[in-house]
């Protein structure tokens, strides 16, 4: 029961935090509760629950990864939050009932063994989601919040067409659940399966961002607080990465792993070159991000493409994705409490201001560009190296250059951001404690798993690239 | 049972295509209310007219959540925000109906391609459904007002559910009841979303200039 029991404890919270109460009081129960859920989590590294709900609920490896990464965003940004509602007055009972939500939903991705469910719990995080980019309820936002749900919607339409091919593609096991697909994957229609590979890469790669379906993410990541940009940008677009992981799993089986992969690389590219062609006039930190964010899960799909060792550092990237998020989020959230603004005009000489979080945001920089010794660095080598392996020599050689020019265009904002002329008169609120510590655990974190990699993690990798088939 | 399904995916696929032609909003609203209606109906004939607890159960959760629910929230949301009756649309209206029956020739010529594994109660379930999913899209893309994209949004989903219906069997009650509970929160957190923007621009007319809408 261990798993249902990670599904309904944030349930039965956002219940609570609905009641009437104090701002801090919800924010310190979602502290508990991400804290219970991480401990719980933590106790898996060394024994993994067994099957759950008649094999409905199961605990791989992929899924442990991934919970794991979820757990980090929701501590991290339940620890952010105390900070941020000390100066926040806005009422926050929605917005905490939310992300509790979110929690939950997220951990039911992780856990799905069946296709159907996983698609109702990815769904279910879109609705959840959607409320949490409109907390300012300005003109700008509400805009963001009605362009991502109609944009997700659709495109997890989408993915439930192309659950109900693979349905069709799986007539003969008359079930969605994976190992029974997986183990009559020769029973399996390939012209089906196809199709519906075709709509499931397109419902989850919308949810997931990545390009041409990337138009929802500059607009909500611009809108939406600090906090939730990490945790859509570093766990939602994840668990659609689970959803294209479980895809690949099947491919794999049929056969059918170079039409998938081919997929995967062209999306991958382009989400490459198209954060590289935006980022090289853009004014505003959070927007910059945001197509960084469409960079990233283009690397992910582009190591899950390549397969062999690109697998292995995708699922490496997935940890430092998420890492790097909540470093680049979280600042450019508390900047702008500071200044109201993250865009270049309204925040200028951020370092003389306020030099803790002028050094965050040249960390944000080398950690979301995949600098030495940020772990980042070593997962896009990997996946290079994955593509220099397979003797894909021009997709390394567009890699490289796309990467340049997305470090250029952001490291030109970012360093006006920090260096520029300071703005008058100086914005009024201080640093706050409990947000830079965050920020900067999350940042030694990611350091220190780009100079060691523990062993259990190392493991973990392999089992669950194992899993793909890499 | 088969003639009945037959009749009920034509009307699917004829309801769709009169929401295209309709230009009152509320008009779209019932259309799609009595197209819900009778796709909730389609389980009852789906074994020979052998009416099993489950198949009652999907059918009368689909009338009350799609044919009851959305169409009274829609309702609920256009009383409560001000905003004109007519449907806005890009393309005329008989230009829509002609794009329509396109797209309805075309769905039925992909569909000739799509060689189904087992076997379907109505052959025309699979074209229809597609037929609908396309004039779903046709009826979001060409109408500018959100309360009608919503309503496109409802006709994909109504259309992926006459598909999803010739696969009974695979999917679990609770899935598909979850599948049915999520469209309809879908639906109610937009009708939320729409209500602050509608709130907004309410006190942005009141105070002064509104950015315009994909300003940034």
């Amino acid at each position: 029961m261990t798993l249902i029991l990670l599904i309904a404890v944030p349930l039965i919270a956002a219940l609570i935090v609905l009641l009437p109460a104090k701002n801090i009081f919800r924010v310190r129960l979602l502290c508990a509760v991400s804290l219970f859920h991480a401990s719980v989590v933590a106790s898996f590294w060394w024994r993994r629950p067994g099957p759950e709900l008649q094999g409905y609920f199961v605990l791989d490896p992929l899924g442990l990864l991934l919970l794991s990464i979820l757990d980090l965003l929701f501590l991290a940004t339940s620890f952010f939050m105390i900070g941020y509602f000390e100066r926040e007055h806005r009422n926050n009972r929605t917005f905490t009932a939310c992300i509790l939500c979110l929690l939950s939903m997220t951990t039911m991705v992780s856990v799905s063994y069946h296709l159907g469910l996983m698609w109702v719990a990815i769904e279910t995080t879109t609705l959840f989601s959607a409320p949490l980019i409109s907390f300012h309820r300005n003109w700008k936002s509400l805009e963001a919040t009605w362009k991502y749900l109609l944009v997700c919607s659709v495109g997890i339409a989408l993915a439930l067409m192309g659950t109900f091919f693979l349905a069709i593609a799986a007539h003969e096991t008359r079930t969605l659940l994976l190992p029974a697909i997986l183990n009559n994957a020769p029973l399996l229609s390939t012209s089906w399966l196809k199709l519906s590979v075709i709509f499931l890469f397109v419902g989850y790669g919308c949810k997931m961002g990545l390009a041409p379906m990337h138009s929802w993410k500059p607009e909500a990541y611009g809108q939406a607080t600090g906090m939730v940009s990490v945790l859509m940008a570093g766990g939602l677009t994840q668990c659609s990465f689970l959803a294209l992981m479980r895809v690949s799993q099947i491919c794999h089986k049929t056969g059918l792993g170079d039409f998938y992969g081919s997929i995967l690389i062209v999306a991958g590219v382009l989400s490459l070159v198209v954060p590289a062609v935006f980022l090289l006039d853009e004014k505003s930190l959070k927007r910059s991000f945001a197509f960084s964010s469409v960079e990233h899960v283009g690397l992910l799909v582009l190591g899950l493409g390549m397969g062999g060792v690109g697998v292995f550092g995708a699922l490496f990237h997935m940890i430092n994705n998420a890492l790097a998020k909540v470093v680049m989020f979280l600042t450019a959230g508390s900047l702008a409490q500071k200044y109201g603004s993250s865009r270049a005009p309204e925040v200028r000489g951020v370092i003389h201001l306020y030099p803790v979080t002028g050094i965050f945001l040249l960390v944000a920089l080398l950690a979301g560009t995949g600098m030495f010794p940020f772990a980042t660095f070593h997962s896009e080598l990997l996946i290079i190296n994955a593509s220099v392996i397979s003797e894909h020599y021009v997709l390394a050689g567009i890699i490289i250059v796309c990467l340049a020019v997305i470090f250029m265009g952001i490291s030109r904002l970012v360093l006006d951001l920090v260096y520029g002329k300071p703005v008058e008169p100086a914005p009024a609120p201080r640093e706050n404690l409990f947000m830079n510590i965050t920020i900067a655990a999350a940042a030694a974190l990611l350091v220190g798993l780009g100079l060691w990699m523990p062993a259990p993690l190392s493991g973990l990798l392999h089992e669950a690239a194992a899993l793909i088939g890499a | 049972m088969t003639p009945w399904i037959d009749v009920i995916c034509i009307l699917a696929v004829f309801l769709s295509l009169t929401l295209l032609a309709t230009h009152r909003i509320v008009g779209m609203i019932k259309i799609f209310a009595v197209q819900s209606f009778f796709l909730g109906l389609v389980p009852l004939f789906l074994h020979g007219g052998i009416i099993a607890g489950r198949d009652l159960a999907v059918s009368l959760v689909t009338m009350v959540l799609k044919a009851g629910l959305v169409p009274a929230v829609l309702f609920w949301e256009l009383r409560h925000i001000s905003m004109r009756s007519e449907v806005r649309p890009i393309l005329g209206l008989g230009a829509s109906i002609l794009c329509g029956a396109v797209l309805i020739a075309v769905a039925f010529w992909i569909s000739l391609a799509m060689k189904l594994p087992g076997k379907l109660e109505s052959s025309l379930v699979l074209p229809c459904s597609l037929a609908t999913i396309l004039l779903g899209f046709m009826t979001m893309v060409t109408r500018t007002r959100a309360v009608t994209q919503v309503l496109g949004y409802m006709v994909i989903e109504n259309g992926i559910f006459l598909f999803a219906l010739s696969l009974f069997d695979t999917m679990p009650v609770p899935i598909e009841m979850g599948i049915l509970l999520d469209i309809f929160v879908a639906v109610f957190v937009m009708a939320i979303v729409l209500n602050h923007i509608n709130e907004e621009f309410e006190r942005t007319r009141s105070t002064g200039r509104r950015p315009r809408w994909g300003e940034s």
